[in-house]
């Protein structure tokens, strides 16, 4: 996929609903600048209904002010973010359409969990009766009555993540969800989101633990420093690679470019993506050159997600800007 | 969303921490304080003239200016603390036009801060009349005028803690939040009657003093404004921070 698109239906976003709650998150074009400094740069992609979007990126890169922008809690100085086509101050009814988990602490610590959740069901609109249920379902009905101050990290991601649940929204919007949760409480709301994506709902979470993301998301978006680097079903970015030592690989990289394969160059060896394991080696003895070494080659996302990251930091002039395409 | 919900969670934010509870200890504190000083304070003469007269015992009974800056530092608080613990997140993504959550903020805090001066001055009066039978002065206040007294408390606190709201909206911390109140409140007024001598009677505690039908004789002042006048003073003194407040978070980031 290419890295940048700039129109809505390039970006994928044809499942805008609101009555049938389908909504698709796009996001146009964004930039955002703090001072003098660009936190995210001519931004561009979609989060679609039925799936999991993982949103990527290493610390500082954007993500959590992509998504503060996506809920209006800051302001854009261009480009745009829609859910199911408007604005989120345009929605309806903004906390019934999209549930929100910001913050791991965005609460008062001498506030019991069961009171910061009748808040929000009161200022929501929710039913009361809706913060019993949501507090079982993320494990704190036991816990409900105690101070938020004495709960763990990891009661507190649950809270906000009840919290988020509370009008059963069909867009999640999640920053970090699994910061602070155990082993079970990560399979849990793994289990959840995936539900809730199969119901068709929208779930667009950040996450800097790349194994947790490659069991949960569908589609990933990696973004560095405010610029997407890559966009795409998680599926085609595992896409099993091929591993080539030849003796002539700057020939063979232009080769196989040219069949709009793509080639990381690693010093000794290239890897290979889009082109099939056979044609590869078709091509390199068409073309008379040695092959060395032809070999299935698998990446973890988490090794694919340093690279582009790390390759988008080199400086100008070593590959710096370039975008891989996935 | 309607706006009374947002104001039923507004309300429900300020009566589910120990905030009200410190609150009510100052107040009875001050209370506490005040039937000291009938019981065991005397005048530089060692008499006790300062409760001799039904207009003395209404200005010891009158609150409204302790209100004003007591529910100040109650509504720079309730507001200034949703910034600092992140909550002001949740109060805007429910209510994403955030003028409708700035104003049932400030609804719920001056609903909270005329409590606070409704309290204060009714155990203030509970504390003046259960004092005074260990002197030799009676309760002379009549029930119009202590009614007087504990309504004037209760607007002057609802406008201190709308100008305290205000306030903390705009700088958004606790601490910053507190010092602005108390600048506002207690520290500019002196040096604005410094400056502009007519000013005197304009400023939060002679009009909290008149609001309470206190005379000026017993206020020590020279002259003092009507009832309505200081209602109005009053207002216009919460009004002002709190529209500033309004319109500062409209675009704000919340970061």
């Amino acid at each position: 996929m290419t890295a940048v698109n700039t129109s809505r239906r390039d970006v994928g976003a044809d499942d805008d609903q609101i009555g049938g709650r389908s909504l698709a998150i796009v996001v146009e074009r964004l930039t955002k600048r703090y001072g003098g400094r660009t936190v995210v740069s001519e931004l561009s992609f979609a989060a679609r209904p039925g799936r999991v979007t993982g949103f990527l990126g290493p610390n500082g890169s954007g993500k959590s002010t992509t998504m503060k922008i996506m809920l209006d809690l800051a302001s854009a100085e261009s480009g745009r973010v829609t859910i199911g086509g408007r604005r989120y101050r345009e929605l309806p009814d903004p906390a019934a359409t999209v549930g929100a988990l910001l913050e791991s602490n965005a609460f008062h610590p001498g506030r019991n969990g069961r009171n910061h959740l009748r808040i929000l069901a009161d200022a929501g609109g929710a039913d009361p009766g809706r913060v019993d249920e949501v507090l079982e379902l993320v494990g704190l009905g036991d816990a409900a009555d105690r101070r938020v101050g004495a709960y763990s990290l990891g009661m507190r991601q649950r809270l906000g993540f009840a919290g988020a649940l509370l009008r059963d929204p069909p867009v999640l919007i999640l920053d970090e969800p699994a910061n602070g949760l155990d082993p079970k409480g990560i399979h849990e709301m793994r289990d959840l989101l995936r539900a809730r994506a199969a119901q068709g709902h929208t779930v667009l979470v950040s996450s800097h633990l790349l194994g947790e993301v490659e069991l949960l998301a569908d589609d990933v978006v990696v973004v560095n420093q405010g610029r997407l680097v890559t966009s795409g079903p998680l599926g085609k970015l595992q896409e099993a690679a091929t591993l080539v030592r030849a003796s002539a690989p700057g020939h063979l990289r232009d080769l196989l470019e040219a069949e709009d394969a793509e080639v990381e160059d690693q010093g000794s060896a290239l890897i290979v993506r889009g082109v099939p394991i056979e044609e590869i080696g078709q091509r390199a003895f068409d073309a008379g050159i040695a092959l060395h070494e032809l070999a299935p080659h698998a990446v973890s996302l988490e090794e694919r997600v340093l690279r582009w990251t790390w390759d988008a930091e080199r400086p100008q002039g070593d590959g710096a800007g370039e975008v891989p395409e996935p | 969303m309607t706006w009374t919900r947002q104001l039923r969670a507004e309300l429900r934010k300020l009566t589910t921490t120990k905030m009200p509870w410190a609150f009510l200890a100052v107040l009875v504190a001050i209370s506490a304080t005040t039937a000291s000083a009938v019981i065991w304070g005397t005048d530089f003469d060692g008499s006790k003239t300062f409760i001799s007269t039904a207009a003395d015992q209404r200005s010891l009974m009158a609150f409204a200016a302790n209100a004003t800056v007591i529910a100040g530092l109650f509504g720079a608080i309730a507001v200034a603390r949703e910034y600092g613990h992140g909550t002001v997140i949740p109060t805007f993504l429910s209510s994403p036009r955030r003028h409708r959550a700035v104003l049932a903020q400030l609804a719920a805090v001056a609903v909270g801060g005329a409590l606070v001066g409704l309290v204060g001055a009714a155990l203030t009066v509970v504390a003046v009349a259960a004092a005074l039978p260990t002197t030799e002065f009676g309760f002379m206040v009549s029930v119009a005028g202590v009614a007087r007294v504990v309504a004037a408390a209760s607007f002057a606190g609802a406008a201190g803690a709308v100008l305290g709201a205000g306030i903390g909206a705009v700088v958004r911390n606790t601490g910053g939040a507190v010092t602005g109140t108390v600048l506002a409140l207690i520290i500019a007024p002196p040096l604005i009657v410094q400056l502009i001598s007519d000013a005197s009677s304009w400023v939060p505690s002679p009009l909290a003093t008149a609001l309470s039908g206190v005379e000026p004789e017993a206020a020590g002042v020279e002259s003092q404004v009507g009832a309505v006048a200081a209602i109005v003073g009053l207002a216009a003194w919460a009004i002002v921070p709190a529209v500033i407040g309004l319109v500062s978070v409209q675009r704000r980031d919340v970061v």
